[in-house]
């Protein structure tokens, strides 16, 4: 432990909900030139204490004891006037999502502007020059042009840099930051990232930084905080806790961080003829008008994907990553269906047409499991209900009744049979998924299109579901196209992987070659940029 | 659903809108029971007579109760409104949900005439239609039924549309299910919440709807004791009695605001984030 005085110190810190214990005993210190990384899954409690440290609750929440100290002066004895001068002058803070914690109508600037006149009392013309100082210092070309600008011209990672340049311009004390990257696409997360951990060097700002990426976290952090169930269950240095971690749950949370060195498929896919095979998939988005038909005007659509080729073997896991935006999930819908498309498409040695073209043989061979269980399981359905559809549609297995066969279903996916007759609103994100996962196998197919579906899960609940499908190979000899911004879990357990970028596919490559010397340029920016876990 | 209800008496519009339609309901169903008078007997000796021990309400031009009038006209009005509002309801919400799953091309056209008769004004199309088919109690609640069903197709095509964009749906697709059980099993119990709640609104305006056309002479015809026919009738002898302009007058904005509250109340009841 470090002998400095904190700048920002909770000291047994309680809080709740109504009836339910959000926050208890919470301690933490940050000293000054130190990051205090906190992690925790969703539902832990570490958004609950950024926002006491802001004094900004909701009025549900009811506070117990304990101090929050920022050098030294209890912010729970502040007087909203108070705070509001103390809230991005000597605490700031950097949210999620920059495009929610910018102001649409106002220039970026702006942004940054005002907290220079507000806290450091400049006039005008001084806050304008120091903006553009900042803007310069955190790293975005033509800082004066850029300030003109509106949030909506710019990009994710411009925005986050203007949000960092606003909380680094009234000199904080101490930073909180919430998620910063995770709406980021990879690359830009880590730019963002190391300008971070420089600025935060040359400032010696003291911070908090929240994640829910233990990786991630123990990169940048001196120490890591653990949040499990409202209590810090520990809260060592950085090296410590990831190699050597003290307590079962950070064990557990440890273990569950996909290493791309650690294999979790051996078996490599048979010698076979694909089970779905694209050649030069090309998918445009929107629509000719009428009007511009007639006048035979018609200009080319955007292509959400161009000219990809790929094809999977039976019981193959080609994983295919990519920022958003880069055309995964719209390979993914051609493929089921779900959008039109140019080019060829086989399935088992027969030609697809389009989606028109595909019977109820494709359908059941071709299964997809979304991102979001709570999107892609009708709330007003129970769960028998769900899983009786495919059923119906592409037939019970032999000897079982409706009702058995839905429970079967559950026991494949290791849920209790009595699920089937709960909500979707009754389950928790994992089972949901689960459930998802159970109404795609229900047509016994070949080939599971999974489009991120571990994204929204917690990393333990993702550790379990990529476990289950793995089993699920196992038994039924499943291939998995399985869609991912997550390289280091993907290449645990895919066979071959493919790079798209921008709706271009850039590589294709067993899993062992990728990032190798000839490997495609973005594809290496990809990989460098990936944290992986230290220890 | 009981929990949809515990909540909506929770909130206080719920429970004096809901209070005050229940009560409209038993004068519908057993106003002429709970009637002190006949309401079409005259008492020759007390036209006109103004609120008092023996006419609670006052008389009419013929003597007739205006009390026992009101309760028994409750169950006009009442079944007209729900009525005209429960066929504009199931037509705009089949044709908006329709309108939104199929999309492209159909979808624009379907809009764009919903557009063309939401332009006329709503009054002046059920006038339009009452002359077309004459004037009758029900001629009008097919009028009112048909003016409200672009607006509730816009309404439901605008939720229905939020539907269609959800994986639950893409799934249905994908797996192959028919459009009808798509938008019938899959897409419509998810749009009814918002559906309901607006349809209880538009009962006041049906409500207030039918009185105008009554009072034009164009809905309920005389001896009914629809309440804007009263209010039509009370008319020429305002001066002589206002008491009979007066009392039904009231009984119509007074439902129309129980279910504007009962409206609002259900809005807060089934949206979860409230």
């Amino acid at each position: 432990m470090s002998e400095a005085p904190a700048v920002l110190s909770v000291e047994g810190y309680d809080l709740s909900y109504g009836r339910f214990a959000a926050l208890r005993d919470i301690r933490l210190a940050v000293p000054r030139g130190q990051v205090l990384g906190l992690v925790g899954e969703s539902g832990s409690g570490k958004t609950s204490l950024a926002y006491a440290i802001m004094r900004h609750l909701p009025h549900s929440a009811v506070e117990g004891g304990g101090a929050i100290r920022l050098s030294g002066q209890d912010l729970r004895a502040m007087t909203a006037q108070q705070m509001r001068h103390i809230r991005g002058s000597r605490l700031g803070m950097v949210f999620q999502d920059p495009s929610a914690s910018l102001n649409p109508t106002l220039r970026l600037g702006e942004h940054v502007i005002e907290v220079l006149r507000r806290h450091k009392r400049l006039t005008r013309p001084e806050a304008r020059d120091r903006t553009e100082a900042m803007l310069r210092r955190v790293g975005l070309r033509e800082p004066a042009a850029m300030m003109r600008r509106y949030p909506h011209e710019a990009s994710g990672g411009e925005k986050q840099r203007v949000v960092i340049a606003a909380a680094f311009a009234a000199e904080p004390e101490c930073l909180l930051l919430d998620e910063p990257t995770t709406a980021l696409d990879v690359i830009t997360a880590r730019q963002i990232l190391e300008l971070f951990t420089e600025l935060q060097a040359e400032t010696g700002v003291a911070a908090l930084y929240i994640s829910h990426d233990l990786a991630l976290v123990s990169r940048i952090a001196q120490r890591v905080a653990v949040i499990h169930r409202g209590r810090v269950v520990e809260n060592d240095p950085a090296a410590q806790v990831f190699s050597n971690p003290r307590e079962e749950y950070t064990r557990r949370l440890v273990a569950a961080v996909p290493r791309p060195d650690l294999r979790l498929v051996r078996d490599a896919p048979a010698e076979a003829a694909p089970v779905l095979a694209v050649q030069g998939m090309t998918v445009r988005y929107g629509r000719q008008g009428l009007l511009q038909r007639l006048a035979g005007r018609a200009a080319p659509l955007p292509a959400g994907a161009r000219e990809v080729s790929l094809e999977l073997r039976p019981g193959e896991i080609l994983g295919v990553v990519g920022e958003s935006g880069s055309g995964k999930s719209t390979i993914a819908k051609a493929l089921v269906g779900l959008n039109g498309f140019e080019g060829a498409l086989r399935h088992e040695g027969r030609s697809i047409a389009g989606p028109a073209a595909m019977d109820r043989d494709y359908r059941r061979a071709v299964q997809i499991v979304f991102q979001h269980p709570d999107a892609s399981l009708n709330p007003r359905q129970s769960i028998g209900q769900i899983l009786s559809r495919p059923l119906a549609l592409y037939g019970t297995p032999d000897g079982l009744s409706r009702r058995d066969a839905v429970a079967a279903l559950l026991e494949e996916v290791q849920l209790p049979a009595d699920f089937a007759q709960r909500y979707p609103h009754q389950l928790s994100g994992g089972q949901k998924q689960r459930v998802a996962i159970a109404r795609a196998f229900a047509a016994r197919p070949k080939v599971v299109i999974c489009d991120e579906i571990t994204s929204s899960l917690d990393v333990s609940i993702q550790a379990q579901i990529v476990q289950l499908l793995l089993q699920l190979r196992e038994r039924f000899g499943t291939g998995y196209l399985f869609i991912t911004h997550d390289l280091n879990l993907v290449r645990q357990i895919a066979h071959r992987i493919a790079v798209m970028y921008r709706g271009d596919l850039v590589e294709l490559a067993d899993t062992a070659a990728l990032g190798g010397p000839q490997s495609h340029a973005y594809t290496r920016a990809l990989l460098d940029a990936v944290p992986t876990p230290v220890g | 659903m009981p929990d949809t209800l515990r909540h909506l008496l929770r909130t206080p519009q719920g429970l004096i809108g809901g209070g005050i339609i229940l009560m409209a309901l038993l004068a519908a169903i057993g106003g002429p029971a709970i009637a002190p008078f006949d309401p079409e007997a005259f008492h020759v000796r007390a036209r006109f007579s103004g609120p008092g021990a023996t006419y609670w309400l006052g008389t009419d031009q013929f003597g007739r109760d205006i009390l026992s009038r009101i309760l028994a006209g409750a169950r006009s009005t009442l079944f007209l409104a729900v009525a005209a509002t429960a066929l504009g309801t199931v037509a705009g919400a089949v044709l908006g949900t329709l309108s939104a799953f199929i999309g492209g091309w159909v979808d624009e056209a379907l809009m764009r005439i919903v557009d063309a008769v939401m332009a006329i004004p709503n009054l002046l199309f059920t006038l339009l239609i009452v002359t077309v088919l004459g004037a009758s109690g029900v001629n009008a609640l097919i009028a009112l039924g048909i003016a409200f069903t672009p607006g509730m197709a816009r309404i439901t095509r605008s939720v229905a549309l939020a539907v269609r964009q959800q994986d639950f749906v893409n799934a249905a697709v994908a797996r192959g299910e028919t459009g009808s059980f798509i938008v019938l099993r899959e897409m419509l119990p998810n749009v009814v919440g918002p559906i309901i709640v607006e349809a209880t609104i538009r009962v006041a305006f049906a409500v207030m709807g039918l009185a105008t056309l009554s009072f034009l002479g164009l809905g309920a015809q005389p001896p009914s004791s629809e309440w804007g026919l009263m209010v039509a009738e009370a008319r020429p002898y305002l001066f002589r009695n206002a008491w009979m302009m007066l009392f039904p007058g009231l009984a119509i904005a007074l439902v129309a605001v129980a279910f504007n509250l009962f409206g609002d109340g259900l809005r807060d009841a089934l949206n979860p984030r409230a």
